[in-house]
């Protein structure tokens, strides 16, 4: 009962954040780098969407870098070959993305967390060799995706997407659509069964609830968001590396949320704005980055699996409901 | 290219060859999965630990020998100490903790590795009495290859016995069945485990010896291995001995026919077996119902 209670303060207290979040990325790129901070809004977007599956849900995905990628090249590929707008290729990101999903977890969502993973993992690889050399002519193989024409909106007025500010707020106003749609799920019933089925799946079954379809829609929109995150990576780039269909950018995305806590809301932005911001000032000096980023790891996993946010939110908890008691006591 | 029935029996044989380091891989993995119920991420590293291994001994003593037996003795060492230290203190918690962690080691020690070997393979010279190949009617095949095929086929033999017929063994399966009953009959379970994670992992540094007079050894090749190795368990079912030798041994033809027919979709033919697979039969050739 005690952790339920908790949970939910959580989510009250998570409308709050969110909107100083989204305030504090209002006025960020005038403080922070504008380039870095465009970059974190991006794969904050798409730490939420992988949350949405791994702490939201408790299944672990270890094959992100599929959505992410195939949203990417998705994107990519449309406006290079069929000459689309930005918010078609968006579009297209997105019923890639989803289709993928919804293809994956009709193979395999109904498996133990362990063979999903590794299912996953798999799935994830055979895009990334897919693109690599069968689809080489279409993908450009090693080099990525590229000679993509400058990029520009047009409706519903004109936006030049080479310049980093109209960029960064074009990349703002999409990723907080999506934040607000990922907070309304996660508040909707659909939301609370996904997390009664991270805390107790049996329970859930036998109250009746169809669990697997739940699991179904939860990767579903997982991949779909991780999607429209990679189909914004491509418009920020500009062109579509293939590092984004590499499994490290699955295993970087699974630390990320960690990093930040992968069991609140708005943790894993937190986690992504706090390792891109190490990667961006450490990893010129140090030529060992993936070393630092394993150990990071294990000692998260060893010793601080609540990440930032989870460690501070208990502890803040904690000292809420120690002056409680000493209330209540006198 | 014509296909004719000398080129197709060359192609299944070294398909098996193929196959038989999958073989190796898969047992490992699933000894460690059937023990610890952990899905070891870093089962390629431990491949690229024991390649190295071999290459390093190799090239101090020169024999290759000592070389194989090094890659699983120095593999079992670090797996030993790796589940003591890193995974031991992870039991009882969230089942994906392990998954994470070893995924954690195997970046670290990829990357460390680069840091000490570089990014050249470094191959390790044939040793004498296997140079050249066996020929037949025009079926030819490396000697080597026959070796690592006959290497297998003792090592699945000394994993029978030892499992079979053995009190340790006796132990293990018992332990995989129900390791709460195994413990209260006296039995120091947790040592069990590290020796069955030192055995597994060990078995994947003997299959990255033996590969590498062919497969250059390069500390990036450890991901790939894990990620081909889940395939091959995947097919085969998790959790089944039997599903893993059945599933190295489809792996390998695949890998073997569709680099010889269409080379650009080798890496990819692999995880499209393993999808019409699944499509099939979801839990796996050999895997029990129920399990998964």
């Amino acid at each position: 009962m005690k952790v339920n209670k908790n949970r939910n303060t959580n989510l009250k207290t998570g409308s709050r954040t969110i909107w100083i979040t989204l305030l504090a990325f209002l006025v960020a790129p005038h403080i922070i780098s504008t380039p870095l901070m465009t970059e974190i809004m991006i794969f904050g977007l798409f730490a939420l969407g992988f949350n949405l599956l791994l702490g939201h849900t408790g299944i672990l995905s270890f094959g992100h870098a599929a959505y992410f990628g195939v949203g990417c090249y998705g994107c990519g590929m449309a406006v290079r070959y069929f000459g689309v707008s930005v918010w078609t290729g968006l579009l297209v990101s997105l019923i890639l993305g989803a289709t993928l999903a919804a293809i994956i977890g009709a193979l395999a969502i109904k498996k133990r967390g362990v063979y999903f993973a590794m299912i996953s993992m798999a799935v994830a690889q055979m895009f990334y060799f897919l693109a690599l050399s069968p689809l080489k002519k279409w993908t450009g193989g090693e080099d990525g995706l590229k000679f993509i024409p400058p990029l520009s909106l047009k409706i519903p007025f004109f936006v030049d997407l080479q310049s980093p500010i109209p960029l960064y707020y074009f990349v703002y106003f999409v990723v907080g659509i999506s934040i607000l749609i990922i907070w309304r799920i996660l508040n909707s019933p659909f939301g609370h069964l996904l997390q009664a089925i991270r805390e107790n799946e049996t329970r859930t079954i036998a109250s009746g609830y169809n669990v697997t379809m739940a699991k179904f829609f939860s990767l579903v929109f997982s991949g779909l968001f991780s999607a429209l995150a990679g189909g914004l990576f491509f418009v920020y780039l500009g062109y579509g590396p293939l590092q984004t269909l590499f499994w490290l950018t699955s295993g970087t995305i699974l630390l990320m949320t960690i990093l930040g806590g992968m069991h609140t809301f708005i943790g894993p932005v937190v986690g992504v704005a706090a390792f891109l911001y190490l990667q961006n000032k450490f990893s010129w000096i140090m030529e060992q980055w993936e070393l630092v980023v394993g150990i990071l790891f294990m000692i998260l996993i060893l010793i601080f699996p609540a990440g930032i946010v989870g460690t501070i939110k208990s502890k803040y908890l904690a000292r809420k409901t120690a002056a409680q008691e000493v209330e209540e006591a006198e | 290219m014509e296909l004719t029935w000398n080129l197709i029996v060359t192609q299944i044989l070294f398909g098996l060859a193929l196959g038989a380091v999958y073989i190796l891989m898969a047992c490992g993995l699933t000894i460690i999965f059937g023990l610890l119920d952990v899905v070891n991420f870093a089962h390629g590293t431990f491949y690229m630990l024991g390649a190295f291994a071999a290459f390093v001994t190799i090239s101090l003593f020169g024999n290759f020998w000592l070389g194989l037996a090094f890659s699983v003795i120095i593999v079992g060492l670090i797996g030993w100490i790796t589940e003591s230290y890193l995974i031991k203190p992870l039991y009882g918690k969230d089942p994906l903790y392990p998954l994470m962690l070893t995924f954690g080691f195997s970046v670290a020690v990829t990357d460390l590795m680069r840091a000490v070997f570089g990014t050249i393979g470094k191959i390790i010279p044939l040793p004498k009495i296997f140079a050249g190949s066996l020929m037949w009617e025009g079926i030819f095949i490396p000697r080597y290859r026959v070796f690592i095929i006959f290497l297998t086929l003792a090592v699945l033999i000394f994993l029978w016995y030892f499992l079979k017929k053995t009190n340790l063994g006796m132990i293990i399966r018992a332990a995989t069945r129900d390791s709460l009953m195994v413990r209260t009959l006296g039995i120091d379970v947790p040592r069990i485990w590290t020796f069955g994670f030192a055995l597994g992992v060990g078995l994947a540094g003997l299959a990255g010896g033996v590969n590498s007079t062919i497969v250059p050894a390069l500390p990036d090749m450890g991901v790939e291995m894990t990620i081909e190795c889940f395939v091959v368990v995947v097919i085969g079912g998790l959790g089944s001995l039997g599903g893993a030798i059945l599933g190295g041994l489809i792996i390998g033809q695949v890998i073997s026919f569709v680099s010889l027919l269409a080379s650009d979709w080798s890496n990819v033919a692999i995880f499209l077996t393993m999808l019409c697979i699944l499509l099939v039969r979801t839990r796996g050739l050999f895997g029990e119902a129920g399990r998964l």
